[in-house]
């Protein structure tokens, strides 16, 4: 290992980096093909492509030392793929988008991480799911979303929001397209909108029994799927949808370099900070080196470092552990850092064990979804068509 | 201390990596014993409520669900019961039934469902039966919803 004297983010040595993403290649590899080859050539693409997207990102990021950069790109990639790959799921099963009457009668309706701050006190009250999908099984189950917010919940706490959500990384995308944000100052007051709104659709849930933010708030059905606009409601509920997404996803990001859907609207992203208090990983200044020249500040998509936390040494409890005042940090102040441990102490082997367990997630979680898109991809090339 | 909890922040990290690894190789499982211990169900607003009678007409059957008036403490004054029949291939081209849901052996309700057209009519015979609320073809079969009331009962 490099010894942590350099300023700048510094990255693992030439062989450490190549063993260690041996190691990663080959966990992927299993986990990824899941054992077993595909036959379909371009299945078997796919998971070639796949396979070598996520260890080469790997790579750089142990190599170059830098985090969010690499993240960045894979995270985007899982996004977009999502969309692409639910949409022709969506096609192929149902003929189009929109999600029909009869699909919600039958609880068949894919289930999202985003209900579960609803759900959470109906079920404890009433022993019911107050959400039209199913249990078991099928696509996208209840029990199968559950599990993973609680296996991604222990393991990374809000870090959910940067390296597991199917959704950020399109707000973290765009967030990216220009290099100098158009609108600078934002209050940071904004930031505890998202708990605002937590607790109101929590507590209108548990009244109405029905998970309000996904009827009303959720910009994402509109790439997803919504109900077929049969009403002046539905209509009114659509036009929200599309609404909330080319503001908070797509243009707001690219104005301001923030990814202000995820900082300033998500109720599961407020209930995700709440657990970066029990995570073991967590973002720590050292105040010896920060000459609190606040670019850290300046850069954190989430308004998570404020002067504040340059005082006390640590990101605001909303932090989503992206590592981009990290990579940013031109004192190499801001660290991973592993609760219990010392401050600066071993940084690099701190960011490693952060880096196996954030990127692992990442890269298992997405991994059927990425090949999917490009198998969608290159049906679309070699056939005029995304769906079978 | 300091290095008893340094040591305990290493253990804890590597334990992270291993929830990683048990939340994807163990999903079936977490999910079935998730499910199973936690006795959690959909809510009868979605599901319909559980099917406490099922009558077999040869061809098709009808199930009907209890009357669902759930809330998140007791009980709401506005519900509604839910009938479906099935299978598609065995049903009538019209449906006429009658229900006694109350169970005092006098029907509280009768539909008529038309299985080509989708219309459907209710004959409420208990005043607590409001309205249709939903008509709707399945992938096998049709199901109603019957909006129930219990302050129209109380203002009656
Ligand atoms: S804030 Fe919400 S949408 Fe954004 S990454 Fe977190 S859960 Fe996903
Ligand atoms: S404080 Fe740093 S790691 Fe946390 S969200 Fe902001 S930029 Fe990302």
């Amino acid at each position: 290992m490099k010894t942590d004297t350099h300023q700048v983010p510094q990255g693992e040595g030439k062989g450490r980096t190549i063993v260690l993403t041996l190691v990663m290649a080959v966990i992927t590899v299993v986990m990824f093909s899941q054992g077993k080859m595909p036959q379909d050539p371009k299945e078997m693409i796919a998971l070639v492509l796949t396979l070598l997207f996520a260890n080469t990102l790997f790579f750089l990021l142990l190599y170059t030392g830098r985090t969010d950069r690499y993240r960045a790109i894979y995270f985007s990639t899982f996004a977009v793929s999502l969309i692409i790959s639910f949409v022709s799921h969506m096609f192929e099963a149902r003929g189009s988008m929109s999600l029909s009457e009869t699909k919600i009668l039958q609880c068949e309706v894919p289930f999202c991480h985003l209900v579960i701050p609803m759900t959470l006190v109906p079920m404890a009250i009433t022993k019911t799911i107050i959400f039209p999908g199913s249990l078991l099984g099928k696509y996208a189950s209840i029990a199968s979303m559950f599990v993973i917010w609680i296996g991604a919940t222990l393991a990374l706490g809000r870090g959910f929001c940067s390296w597991v959500c199917f959704y950020g990384g399109l707000d973290d995308g765009f967030s990216r397209v220009l290099k100098r944000p158009v609108i600078r100052n934002i209050n940071p007051k904004w930031i505890y909108l998202p708990f605002a709104v937590l607790l109101l659709v929590a507590l209108t849930a548990a009244v109405y029994l029905s998970p309000v933010y996904c009827s009303w708030l959720c910009p994402f059905k509109a790439v997803t799927e919504f109900q077929a606009v049969t009403s002046t409601k539905i209509l009114i509920q659509t036009i929200i949808f599309v609404g909330l997404f080319i503001g908070l996803v797509i243009v707001l990001p690219i104005l301001t370099k923030k990814r202000t859907q995820c900082a300033f609207l998500c109720p599961f992203g407020a209930m995700q900070s709440l657990t970066n208090k029990i995570n073991v990983f967590d973002v720590r200044i050292d105040k010896e080196k920060c000459v609190k020249c606040k670019r850290c500040i300046q850069v954190c998509p989430t308004l998570s470092m404020s002067e504040e936390s340059l005082e006390q040494g640590c990101a605001r409890i909303t932090c989503m552990k992206c590592g981009k005042c990290i990579d940013n940090c031109p004192k190499g102040a801001i660290s991973y850092h592993i609760k219990g441990t010392d401050i600066p102490g071993k940084r690099n082997a701190y960011r490693l064990l952060f880096l196996f367990a954030a990127f692992l997630f990442l890269a298992i979680f997405s991994s059927h979804i990425i090949q999917d898109g490009i198998v969608r991809v290159l049906k679309l090339i070699t056939t005029g068509s995304m769906i079978s | 201390m300091p290095k008893i909890r340094s040591i305990f922040g290493y253990m804890w990290a590597g334990a992270a990596i291993i929830v990683v690894f048990a939340t994807f190789l163990a999903s079936d499982f977490f999910s079935r014993a998730l499910v199973a211990s936690s006795g959690v169900k959909i809510s009868p607003w979605y599901s319909g409520g559980e099917v406490v009678q099922t009558l077999d007409h040869g061809s098709y059957r009808t199930h009907v669900h209890r009357p669902v008036f759930d809330a998140l403490i007791g009980e709401k004054d506005e519900g509604f019961i839910q009938v479906n029949w099935e299978p598609l291939a065995g049903l009538p081209s019209v449906i006429e039934e009658s229900f006694d849901y109350s169970g005092d052996g006098k029907a509280d309700f009768s539909v008529r469902v038309d299985t080509k057209t989708g219309e459907a009519s209710l004959a409420p015979i208990n005043p607590m039966v409001v309205s249709i609320r939903k008509t709707a073809k399945l992938d096998d079969g049709w199901m109603i919803r019957v909006q129930l009331s219990r302050t129209i009962k109380k203002d009656r």
